[in-house]
């Protein structure tokens, strides 16, 4: 198991974590906030009537705003670098493929959360709780904490930081920590597609879909 | 649509809002879904259009279930819901055409001269570039229906198309619905509390009255059921206690009495055709003087008023 530093001990720990809380913050509270809107707007009805289906419809927006969020990330990112003065590594080859896996557990806690906005509709204070959350997950070293790496997040926010802070490439961890970080993200992606199906059927079953 | 049931909730505080009904439509038919709030109309669309899962029934479209297999039975299908409220506001009317059209797997390149010919049919050619929210209510309307014609749709759900327009914007909405079916032989079925709406452009009319069809039949037959029963009978002075009596004891007899300028209409409706003799002896032994009898024409609300009030009666 890797181990990363303290977050809270080191600026560049704090630029990293704030780099991917953001993120992650952005990319899951997305697809809950733009099912919101399409509900006010009276267009979520019309495209949950396309062919394709909503799953594809979804996937596609999650895309589309996990590329959005990743550039002005990074742009992010830069600045925070220029004005701490402390430049971490950014290999493109080491650094997106374990933010594309560890956002792709995210996406899954997107769904889960998306499918509470169908059935519930007004969840905002509990997303607002959520971040809190997501921020322990992202911040906490798991060297101190070894039990939230079988949490979201918190195994690929280790990864990352042992990539940007110590300037590891993805061939220097073991094929055994990759694969960890593999079937962590699709379990929680799988598990919080799963949730929202489920809640995307009792929404269907209450006629719920179009309300809000 | 075969024996549909939907039922929200469940136990003591359930509410059945669809109870077994089963309709089918040809195509480039136009069907009317007539009923008073909370009858099941809204509910009926949104379970042929996959958006609620029904307790029990079926519904095909083209042979196909919705609920197995809605892949296909969507690409033939689309619907105006909310009426303006099915739009993306800040775009145009062309970039809405453009997205719905992509979103039901439509080649853009071959759409882009429909969109515009799309556009021009619904007068809207010269707002093709305004954003959505700056149209007034009929025109989002408008968009909101050319938003369902773009995907090229075999069945159309219209609920409530005329709803919160002017009498010129019902009357452009009217008109291009019953084109799309004469000319263009897309099914539509369209839910209204409007009757000349219904009566306008309905072949057939379904009415609903606590989740069960009361009544299915054309439009023009349902009129002339009722015009073969209604007269109207209007008479010199009042109509005095005993013969009024007589006549509600002899006859299945409805009467309303306007009293004015010394004569009463008596408004009836009779059972048999042939009663109406017997009700002027009975008039004329009652002192009164027949100044004309009418058969009356109703329209399609009154029908829909006579069946509704006589369901709830019979309740």
């Amino acid at each position: 198991m890797v181990s990363g530093p303290n977050l809270g001990n080191t600026i560049d720990g704090i630029v990293v974590g704030f780099f991917l809380w953001n993120f992650t913050l952005e990319v899951y509270s997305e697809l809950s906030n733009s099912l919101i809107r399409e509900a006010q707007w009276g267009t979520l009805e019309q495209l949950y009537m396309s062919p394709e289906g909503f799953g594809w419809i979804s996937f596609f927006q999650v895309l589309s705003s996990f590329s959005f969020f990743f550039l002005a990330n990074i742009g992010f990112l830069y600045l925070m670098m220029l004005t701490t003065g402390r430049f971490l590594h950014l290999r493109l080859g080491s650094t997106l493929p374990i933010l594309v896996l560890v956002l792709l557990g995210v996406a899954g806690i997107g769904y889960f959360l998306g499918g509470l906005t169908l059935v519930f509709k007004r969840v905002e204070s509990f997303l607002q709780i959520v971040q809190f959350v997501i921020l322990a997950l992202v911040m906490f070293p798991l060297e101190s904490f070894p039990l939230i790496k079988y949490f979201p997040l918190a195994y690929g926010a280790d990864l990352l930081r042992e990539v940007m802070i110590n300037g590891k490439t993805l061939s220097q961890f073991p094929p055994s920590d990759l694969a960890f970080l593999v079937l962590n993200s699709v379990f929680f992606f799988a598990i919080g597609f799963g949730a929202f199906k489920y809640f995307e059927g009792v929404a269907k079953r209450k006629g719920l879909l179009g309300h809000y | 649509m075969k024996k549909l049931e939907k039922r929200y909730g469940r136990g003591e505080d359930s509410v059945q809002a669809v109870n077994g009904i089963s309709f089918g439509a040809d195509t480039g038919e136009i069907v009317g879904l007539l009923g008073p709030n909370g009858a099941g109309k809204t509910t009926t669309i949104k379970c042929i259009s996959s958006l609620i899962t029904p307790t029990a029934g079926e519904v095909r479209i083209e042979g196909r279930s919705i609920q197995n297999d809605p892949g296909e039975p969507l690409k033939k299908t689309s619907a105006v819901l909310e009426g303006n409220r099915n739009v993306y506001w800040r775009l145009t009317p062309r970039e809405n055409l453009e997205f719905f059209a992509t979103l039901q797997g439509i080649n853009l390149a071959r759409k882009r001269d429909d969109i515009r010919r799309l556009l021009s049919s619904l007068r809207l050619e010269k707002k093709i570039e305004t954003p959505a929210r700056k149209l007034s209510r009929g025109m989002q309307q408008k968009l909101a229906l050319a938003a369902a014609l773009v995907r090229e749709p075999e069945l159309l759900l219209l609920d409530e198309p005329t709803l919160g327009l002017d009498i010129q914007a019902s009357r452009d909405m009217e008109h291009r619905v019953k084109e799309l079916a004469d000319d263009e032989d897309i099914t539509i079925l369209l839910s209204s509390h409007d009757m000349d709406v219904v009566e306008e452009v309905c072949d057939c009319v379904i009415v609903l009255q606590e989740g069960e069809i009361v009544v299915d039949d054309r439009v023009g037959n349902l009129i002339d059921l009722f015009r073969a029963e209604g007269y109207s009978l209007i008479i010199e002075g009042a109509l005095d206690e005993t013969a009024k009596n007589h006549l509600k004891g002899k006859f299945d007899l409805t009467i309303n009495s306007v009293s004015r300028d010394n004569r009463t209409e008596l408004e009836v409706r009779l059972a048999e055709p042939e009663q109406i003799y017997r009700l002027l002896e009975i008039v004329e032994e009652g002192g009164a003087q027949v100044i004309s009898l009418d058969r009356k024409t109703p329209d399609l609300e009154e029908v829909f008023l006579n069946i509704v009030e006589g369901g709830e009666n019979e309740r």
